[in-house]
């Protein structure tokens, strides 16, 4: 058998090996980028998860209208008056009060975890296992709790979060319920799935 | 580890007996690069067609729409199609250079007839996974094609239309004929492919390569067996194959980034139209891969014994391909390479080689009266090839064939 | 042999039957595909949608996506170009249902998306420039690329308010867009391919040289 020998100027071999195996290694990730990007949301998955607008002129204060975006339900709540005022009272009672654990965008993180003071949107998703809690817009004492303040309540594991999706310390849910990126592009309009400039 | 490993699944064994020490010949040409081509790709058609079945649908009323999809919604969609699609063409440029190099050095001669029908059968495999993935985008060329294709199974005697109406499942070409035709595609015959393919390599590095000049290269070993006329497979064959993997994939990348649709040879364009169950395409043709076949078949239009034209045509057809089989068992010239073979052997490889293109040619047009004339001339010597090779391989003149390779 | 060889040129010049036309009862006119100006293409993209969107579906095509590659502003396109408030996300279908179709026109206008590839640019352009009237036919039109076409001359206004210049233009406008919408990766496609053959060109060099350095060995 005829047997590899050393040749005369055996850097020029070395160099070669190295590039030809260099170039192939390349060549091997260059061809991975298709494979890889085509399990991205295709158009139309995109599409499908596109913004939606939502018009709030017909709610009615201490309404809630459950909208879906991305397969998720988004609760979007017109809270009354003296529920909003309560948002400040209660913060002894929750877990995250300044959402510093949680999801949201920025433009939430303030006292009334809103982005228009009365409106809230949050992602209507347990961050505990996933169910969807309830609605229950009633003050005072219900069978869960014995001083409601109104919020949402988790029928899977009975965790409780306020008005606005923050989460009540003492519950099996870690963090505040999240917010979705929404924007009002007019006082009675909201687009939900776009940060926009309201 | 290597160690560990060795002592329970001897890995360093096998990769070096079929891979780094392998002892190929060493006046192997470039003919004998084809094989490594034809892994490359088939790896190739594996992956993209893995990624094109997780967007595709098949069904009647979703498979075209879901093409489409693919082509423009998918990211990068358009590059795993026209691979694919391209990816078939190559297959079968490649298999019949690859084929045609056995036919040359006679590689089907004993001791290598088992590796020859392996070949073989990766060849019909590989013909049927072409026809069904050509219905899948379910244009008009798709259901035409499987249209014309399932009714020749109709002219079988007897059993014929109960046939073609089982084979559909149906009694015309409808979704339940594109759903069962998807699966074989995507899984019946690719695991038979690999399969066989598998085993098409295993018997060849059991047995070793033929080589253009037809010796055999173990009649003389050195002390530790291994024949003195060949050299490992790394570095001399990796580096020749990795050259060659270069060169196919310039001219490749070249047709699939700047002529995907191959001038209407790799994508017709009247597939580029939904299948419509009412109206014909003015011409049906078959992708260029079978036109030599189809030729064969247009080119029987007589009737025989009591046979229909459309059976006998059937059967011509399927004789060209099946023929490939006997090579092995017509061949009875003591040698094996067209270098030492007598003058016979070299007009009707000549004659093998012409009319397998001009039938290819006229399986791609229109019939007249003439080129119908054409086809028949040229289907008989495309046979008589095979079955005339019994006795001009025994009453011809061959030159010695030498002891070792020549310098 | 040598009638072998006659036989041989006989049909090698009988390739393209000289019996038929390519663009119906004419031979087609000659047309250079271009789809690398964009502002021709937005022109027959606008109108497309102005003359032929009515009743031709772009079903296959989504609206952002031509915005996108026609780098045409998303607010300017979904205020002008989309007419029945879809989402720009959607794809390019039209209201016209089949029944209606039949009932109104008598066939239903096909989708468009791929007709550059089914046809071809050249049938395109010189089909949509030769209408000529005909007393006969029910739009009293009729069409030298298509004979007895269903389809009445929708561009006439427009062809008569031009000069034969501009009207060319105008197709050429339009079939490119067509050309476009039929293959919209062509343009990243090529693009890309030039950078992957430099690619495979360096790399098999470099190949060529690895084998030699192995093959000189052998002899």
């Amino acid at each position: 058998m005829v047997q590899p020998i050393s040749p005369p100027n055996p850097g020029r071999r070395k160099f070669l090996s190295l590039i030809t195996g260099l170039m192939a290694s390349v060549g091997a990730v260059f061809l991975a980028v298709p494979f890889l990007s085509a399990f991205k949301p295709s158009a139309r998955a995109e599409a499908a998860g596109a913004p939606v607008q939502v018009d709030i002129s017909s709610l009615v204060p201490g309404q809630m209208k459950i909208v879906e975006w991305r397969g998720k339900p988004i609760f979007v709540v017109k809270m009354a008056e003296n529920t909003v005022k309560l948002l400040s009272s209660n913060l002894n009672r929750l877990a995250d009060p300044n959402g510093e654990d949680s999801n949201q965008p920025d433009y939430v993180k303030n006292q009334i975890r809103s982005r228009k003071e009365g409106v809230a949107v949050i992602t209507g998703v347990c961050t505990h296992l996933g169910c969807s809690p309830k609605y229950y817009p009633e003050t005072g004492s219900v069978a869960f709790d014995s001083d409601w303040q109104g919020g949402f309540f988790c029928p899977c594991h009975g965790s409780k979060f306020d008005m606005v999706g923050r989460v009540y310390a003492g519950v099996p849910a870690p963090t505040n319920m999240d917010v979705p990126p929404h924007y009002f592009p007019k006082d009675n309009l909201l687009v939900i799935g776009l940060d926009g400039v309201s | 580890m290597l160690q560990w490993i060795n002592s329970r699944f001897p890995i360093t064994d096998l990769v070096e007996r079929h891979l780094s020490k392998y002892p190929a010949p060493t006046n192997l040409n470039f003919w004998y690069l084809f094989g490594f081509l034809l892994i490359i790709v088939l790896v190739m058609q594996i992956l993209t067609g893995l990624w094109l079945m997780m967007n595709y649908t098949n069904t009647a009323e979703e498979a075209f729409s879901s093409v489409e999809y693919i082509m423009r919604d998918v990211e990068y969609g358009w590059l795993l199609r026209y691979l694919h699609a391209a990816g078939a063409s190559a297959f079968f440029v490649l298999i019949y250079l690859h084929m045609f190099r056995g036919m040359m050095y006679g590689s089907y001669q004993k001791p290598r007839e088992l590796i020859w029908l392996g070949g073989w059968v990766t060849y019909v495999l590989l013909c049927a996974e072409g026809f069904t993935g050509y219905v899948l985008p379910w244009g008009q060329m798709s259901f035409w094609a499987a249209q014309v294709i399932i009714s020749l199974l109709g002219s079988i005697p007897l059993v014929g239309e109960d046939l073609a109406t089982w084979v559909r499942g149906d009694y015309l070409i409808s979704g339940i004929t594109l759903s069962r035709l998807f699966a074989f595609h995507v899984v019946l015959l690719p695991i038979m492919l690999i399969a066989v393919v598998f085993f098409h390599i295993l018997a060849l590095h059991e047995i070793g390569s033929n080589n253009p000049d037809g010796i055999d290269i173990k009649k003389h070993v050195d002390e530790d067996g291994v024949p003195l006329d060949s050299k490992p497979f790394y570095p001399y064959d990796i580096t020749h194959d990795v050259y060659a993997l270069g060169v196919f994939l310039l001219f490749f990348c070249a047709i699939v980034f700047f002529f995907p649709g191959g001038g209407g040879y790799i994508l017709e364009t009247v597939n580029f139209e939904p299948a419509n169950p009412l109206s014909t395409p003015e011409h049906i043709v078959p992708s260029w891969y079978y036109t030599p076949y189809y030729a064969m078949l247009r080119a029987v239009d007589f009737s025989l014994f009591g046979l229909t034209a459309k059976f006998l045509g059937f059967v011509t057809m399927a004789a060209g391909i099946a023929i490939f089989a006997a090579l092995p068992w017509l061949d009875r010239s003591p040698v094996k390479s067209i270098r030492y073979k007598g003058i016979y052997s070299k007009i009707f490889l000549t004659g093998f080689v012409i009319s397998f293109f001009v039938l290819g040619y006229l399986g791609l047009v229109p019939p007249t009266e003439i080129k119908n004339i054409l086809a028949k001339v040229f289907t008989i010597i495309y046979f008589s090839y095979f079955l005339l090779m019994p006795i001009y391989t025994r009453i011809e003149k061959c030159k010695p064939v030498p002891e070792r390779v020549p310098a | 042999m040598k009638s072998f060889l006659i036989l041989l040129l006989i049909f090698t010049f009988n390739i393209f039957g000289a019996d038929e036309f390519n663009c119906g009862t004419i031979e087609c006119d000659e047309f250079k595909v271009n789809i690398s100006n964009n502002a021709d293409l937005q022109n027959g993209l606008s109108i497309y949608m102005n003359y032929c969107y009515g009743c031709h579906s772009l079903q296959y095509s989504r609206y952002k996506r031509v915005a996108e590659d026609l780098e045409i502003p998303i607010d300017l396109y979904v205020d002008n170009l989309i007419y029945d408030g879809s989402k720009p996300g959607e794809l390019m279908k039209i209201s016209l249902t089949k029944d209606d179709a039949v009932n109104w026109l008598g066939a239903y206008p096909p989708d468009l998306t791929l007709e550059a590839r089914v046809r071809s640019p050249e049938w395109i352009y010189t089909y949509l420039r030769s209408y000529y009237s005909d007393s006969s036919r029910p739009y009293g039109v009729n069409n030298l690329v298509y004979k007895n076409v269903s389809m009445p001359h929708v561009l006439e206004d427009l062809q008569s308010s031009m000069t034969e210049n501009e009207y060319n233009e105008t197709i050429s406008n339009l079939t490119n867009f067509l050309v476009y919408v039929s293959d919209p990766s062509s343009r990243e496609r090529k693009q890309m391919g030039v950078y992957v053959l430099l690619f495979l060109l360096l790399f098999t060099s470099f190949a060529f040289l690895l084998y030699r350095e192995y093959k000189k060995e052998l002899k």
